[in-house]
C-alpha cells in the first residue's frame, strides 16, 4: 500500500556532490516525517542525522513546510507510477480495474503523512506557490487517469464524453466518503482496507453508472416501473 | 478579569464581521478591530485569544447559516427534480466559493492540526448540510424521481460532483475567486452526472 521513497546515493558518476547532499537530506528527513510527522520533526534533528550544518539544509530547502512538500511528492509520485502502470495494464471490465486502483489511491492519500501534506499545502496557499506545485502533481495523475477513461469511451466500454471531466467527476467520487473527516481531523484514525474498498466500490458503482454506454439505455426503458433491482446493466444514462 | 458579556461578545464580532467585509481576512488586524469597539486590546483578547478564531467565529457561523438555508430551501415536491438541483447548485457553490467562504475554509482545515476548530465546523457545517441534502434525495427516491439507494451515500456523491472540477484549485490556491456566472456549467455537468449515477429511467 505505501512505498518508501528509495534515492539512489551516488551511483552516477555524473550526478554532483550538492545533489547527493540534497538527496540525503530528503531521505532523511522523509523517514523522520513518517516515523514522528512534521511537528514533531525539526530542521536541527534532520541536519544533526544528515550531517553537516543546519545551514546547508536551509540552502537547499528553505522552511521545513517546503522541505515536507518535497519529501511527500517524491513519495507521491513514486506510489503513482506503480498504481498507474497497474491501470493501464488491465484488459477487459473497467470496473475491476477502477475498483482496485480508487482503493489502492484512498489508502494512499488517507495515510497519515499525506491527509498532513494536504493540510499544509492548503493552509500555505495563500502565500506560496507550493499549493500550485502540489496541483500540477494532481493534474498529471488525472492526465493519465483520463487517458485510461478515454480508452475505455474509444472501445465503447464507456459513453463518450471529455475524459478530463470524466476523471474529475471519478477522484471526486473516491474521495467523497472519506477525506473530509480526515482533512478536519475528526477521525484520528486512518481507515482500513475494509473501509477505503467500501468507499471505491461505491464510488465506481456511481461513476459507472454515470458513464454506462447508451447502448444500455433501451435495456432500462423497457424495464417495469415497479422493479427495484440495483443492477447496473439496467442502468441508464442522460446526456 | 472583567466577566464576559454576551452583549460585548456580539458588539466585537458585528465590529469584526464589518472590517473583514472591508479590507478582508489578511489585511484585517485586531487592533482595527479594537479602535471599532473602544476598549482595550486585552479586553479584545479576551473574548477571542487570536484573529483566526475571530474571524472562523464571524464567518464560519455566516456563511454555515447561508448555505443552511439554501439547502433548506430544496423543495421536495418540485416537479422538474434536474431543475431544482440546477438553481440548488449555482446557489450552492456561489457561496461555497467567495472569497470569505473560500478563506474561512482554509482556515479551518489549517488550524485542524492544532484546535478541535475543524470538528466544530463539521458538526456544525458538514453533518446538517449532508443530512438536509439527503433527506431531500429520500424524498425524490421515495416518489420515484431517482432509483432507491442509500440517501447519505447519494448526498455526499452529489456534494462532491458539484465540487469535483474547481475544490482543488480553490483550495490549492491555483484561482483564487469564482465568479457565480462562470458556475453554470460546472453545476450543469455535475448534475448531469449524478442524475446519470442515480435517475430512475
Amino acid at each position: 500500500m505505501y512505498r518508501a521513497v528509495q534515492y539512489d546515493f551516488g551511483s552516477d558518476p555524473h550526478v554532483k556532490k550538492s545533489d547527493i547532499k540534497r538527496r540525503a537530506i530528503l531521505d532523511t528527513a522523509y523517514r523522520l516525517f513518517r516515523a514522528q510527522g512534521f511537528d514533531k520533526t525539526s530542521m536541527a534533528e534532520i541536519s544533526a542525522l544528515v550531517g553537516g550544518s543546519k545551514a546547508t539544509i536551509y540552502s537547499h530547502f528553505p522552511s521545513k513546510e517546503e522541505l515536507f512538500v518535497e519529501c511527500m511528492m517524491a513519495a507521491l509520485e513514486n506510489y503513482l507510477s506503480g498504481t498507474l502502470k497497474h491501470l493501464e495494464a488491465s484488459r477487459g471490465d473497467p470496473e475491476a480495474a477502477l475498483r482496485n486502483f480508487g482503493t489502492s489511491v484512498l489508502n494512499f492519500i488517507c495515510s497519515p503523512e499525506q491527509v498532513e501534506v494536504r493540510r499544509l499545502m492548503i493552509a500555505e496557499a495563500a502565500r506560496s506557490g507550493t499549493g500550485k506545485l502540489f496541483f500540477d502533481k494532481i493534474t498529471a495523475l488525472r492526465t493519465q487517469v483520463s487517458a485510461f477513461l478515454s480508452a475505455r469511451m474509444e472501445s465503447g466500454k464507456l459513453r463518450r464524453d471529455d475524459p478530463e471531466l470524466a476523471a474529475d467527476h471519478l477522484g471526486a467520487l473516491l474521495e467523497a466518503e472519506i477525506l473530509e473527516p480526515l482533512l478536519l481531523q475528526v477521525r484520528e484514525d486512518s481507515p482500513d482496507e475494509k473501509e477505503t474498498a467500501l468507499a471505491a466500490r461505491r464510488a465506481v458503482a456511481a461513476f459507472l453508472r454515470a458513464y454506462a454506454p447508451a447502448v444500455q439505455q433501451f435495456g432500462s426503458l423497457r424495464r417495469p416501473k415497479q422493479q427495484r433491482t440495483e443492477k447496473r446493466s439496467e442502468k441508464s444514462t442522460v446526456g | 478579569m472583567k466577566t464576559k458579556t454576551e452583549a460585548k461578545r456580539q458588539a466585537i464580532l458585528k465590529a469584526a464581521a464589518q472590517v473583514f467585509r472591508e479590507v478582508g481576512f489578511e489585511r484585517a488586524s485586531m487592533s482595527e478591530i479594537r479602535t471599532r469597539i473602544g476598549g482595550s486590546k486585552a479586553t479584545l483578547y479576551n473574548y477571542f485569544p487570536s484573529k483566526d478564531k475571530l474571524f472562523f467565529e464571524v464567518m464560519h457561523h455566516a456563511k454555515a447559516l447561508e448555505l443552511r438555508a439554501i439547502v433548506g430551501a430544496l423543495n421536495p415536491d418540485a416537479d422538474d427534480l434536474k431543475r431544482e438541483l440546477l438553481r440548488f447548485g449555482q446557489k450552492f457553490l456561489a457561496v461555497l466559493y467567495s472569497p470569505e467562504a473560500i478563506a474561512v475554509r482554509r482556515l479551518v482545515i489549517a488550524e485542524s492540526r492544532r484546535s478541535d476548530i475543524g470538528k466544530v465546523s463539521f458538526e456544525r457545517a458538514t453533518v446538517p448540510i449532508e443530512k438536509q441534502v439527503a433527506e431531500f434525495l429520500r424524498k425524490a427516491m421515495k416518489r420515484g424521481a431517482l432509483r432507491t439507494a442509500d440517501p447519505k451515500i447519494a448526498a455526499i456523491h452529489l456534494l462532491s460532483l458539484l465540487e469535483s472540477e474547481l475544490l482543488q484549485r480553490v483550495l490549492l490556491g491555483v484561482i483564487d475567486t469564482v465568479k457565480p456566472d462562470a458556475l453554470s456549467g460546472v453545476v450543469r455537468r455535475a448534475v448531469n452526472v449524478f442524475l446519470s449515477g442515480y435517475e430512475r429511467r
